[in-house]
């Protein structure tokens, strides 16, 4: 019964061939039972995306569903090599929900747009080479959550900040009235210190949070 | 390293930004530069992979929240919609103006159109027009709810086949959710050996707004963990997949909380259960 299970991490596509691959591939035929597989996969992982970030379920659901007719738009220009069908489809709906909180607040500069207007529009951070398989996919959600709880506060504060509050650097920076440097810094070992946990090739290490650096 | 000039950017410069960029968190300009110096540099740039690796944990850890059945309902009429298989489904064309939140980019949809055309001939007095686009809007609305509701019934009826399914495997448990008092919700739980569990409910009281219904489990002696959250439509049933502790007679407890990723539960526990194995297994 896996339109009620399969969304959760660590339950999902560890086993055989891809299903995803042959979800998409069967999407980009233009199958309509393809999107509802690939929508039952993972409906729990993109609203639960979209809803940490725009914070109502209203505008969660908005986003699941464009990400969705997007990834079905564009299902032929995925690009294997650059990530699997997971990342790709829960990379687009990050990338359209922190699109709609970003149109929502003033910005000298509005988010990019989407020049096709299909709503394909991925963010390159999450194109380059592929890590669910070696990171996350197999680890389930209580590890993924518990190497988040390691690393130090501060640098998960700014990782969240970015990454669910929609935040640039600089306005991190602002808002938390640090110097612009101690937010990389802070980013940077966030980062580096969550891959450390989840590879396992090193503790937590929360001793330095950037603090001096600038 | 050789630190290249590619699109106004030297590679330390660009290397400065590569957290930000990973994160999405740079101005779209800055976006932009960055992405045309990895496109044109002759260095690999391999820092701006090592960092990417992390994000997608940043996307597993987030609180995990079921949407409601009616979402994939609307997805799947918005594709047909636009794949040009429009059904004649009054209902999938009153949706957008009458029950459902528009959405940010709606498809073309037709038979809105040849809805209000069918509705519009010339001898039909205009009041008795709006008279019938009312009666038609009303009903609409009356069966977009009948679909929804026999939607999620046979979401829970299928949630209740699965909890059975699971619940039946070599080591799985299987605790039955109820409150304290006699009558109210009730539900299945199934804890399978890999973790996985179960949760099939009924007679909830609909979430509205941010509310979720959180899931515990309890081990023993050990503080509540949380497992995922939900929420509930008007039918008030739910079926709901998440991953959590298998130890023997863990206990699976629902609580409503105001909004996902509670870490400590808000009393009262609506339903609980104990998990108990099965001889067979």
């Amino acid at each position: 019964m896996n339109e009620l299970g399969a969304a959760v991490p660590g339950t999902q596509g560890s086993a055989g061939a891809d299903p995803d691959r042959d979800l998409l591939a069967r999407l980009a035929m233009g199958e309509l039972e393809a999107l509802e597989g690939l929508y039952e996969r993972y409906r729990t992982m993109a609203y639960s995306i979209a809803l940490r970030i725009t914070g109502e379920p209203t505008a969660a659901e908005d986003v699941v569903q464009e990400a969705f007719l997007g990834a079905w738009r564009n299902a032929a220009r995925y690009v294997e090599s650059r990530g699997s069908v997971k990342t790709w489809l829960l990379s687009i709906v990050h990338h359209r929900a922190i699109d709609l909180i970003r149109r929502r607040r003033p910005t000298d500069e509005l988010p990019e747009t989407d020049a096709s207007g299909s709503g394909g529009a991925i963010p390159e951070a999450l194109t380059l080479p592929d890590v669910w398989g070696s990171v996350v996919e197999g680890l389930d959600r209580t590890a993924v959550v518990a190497a988040l709880a390691a690393i130090s506060t501060v640098q998960r504060q700014a990782l969240e900040l970015a990454y669910y509050g929609g935040l640039t650097q600089v306005e991190i920076a602002e808002r938390l009235a640090l110097p612009l440097g101690t937010v990389k810094s802070r980013m940077r070992l966030g980062l580096l210190g969550l891959r450390r946990i989840l590879t396992g090739t090193g503790g937590a290490f929360a001793d330095d949070d950037g603090a001096g650096a600038s | 390293m050789s630190d290249h000039l590619v699109a106004g950017l030297h590679c330390t410069e660009a290397t400065d930004l590569a957290a930000g960029f990973v994160l999405g968190a740079l101005r779209p300009s800055e976006m932009a530069q960055v992405r045309a110096h990895l496109g044109g540099c002759p260095e690999a740039h391999p820092e701006f992979a090592e960092l990417a690796a992390a994000t997608p944990a940043l996307l597993a850890a987030v609180p995990q929240v079921e949407p409601s059945v009616a979402l994939g309902d609307r997805l799947m009429a918005a594709a047909r919609a636009e794949a040009g298989e429009v059904r004649p489904a009054p209902p999938a064309a009153v949706a957008p103006t009458v029950v459902t939140p528009p959405v940010t980019a709606p498809p073309p949809v037709a038979p809105r159109r040849d809805w209000l055309g069918f509705l519009r001939p010339a001898r039909v007095p205009w009041a008795l027009a709006a008279a019938a686009i009312v009666i038609a809007v009303v009903l609409g609305a009356r069966t977009l709810q009948l679909q929804q509701e026999t939607s999620d019934l046979a979401a829970y009826q299928r949630g209740v086949a699965a909890v059975i399914d699971a619940a039946v495997q070599p080591g799985a448990q299987l605790a039955i959710l109820a409150p304290g008092q006699s009558a109210g919700p009730n539900g299945l739980a199934a804890v399978g050996a890999d973790g996985t569990i179960r949760i099939a409910m009924r007679d909830l009281t609909p979430t509205s707004g941010n509310q979720v219904y959180e899931a515990w489990a309890i081990a023993g002696s050990a503080a509540p963990l949380p497992i995922g959250g939900f929420q509930v439509g008007s039918s008030g049933s739910a079926a709901f997949v998440t991953t959590g502790p298998t130890a023997s007679g863990v206990v699976i407890a629902l609580t409503l909380e105001p909004g996902p990723g509670a870490t400590t539960p808000t009393l009262p526990i609506v339903v609980s259960g104990a998990a108990q194995g099965h001889p067979a297994g």
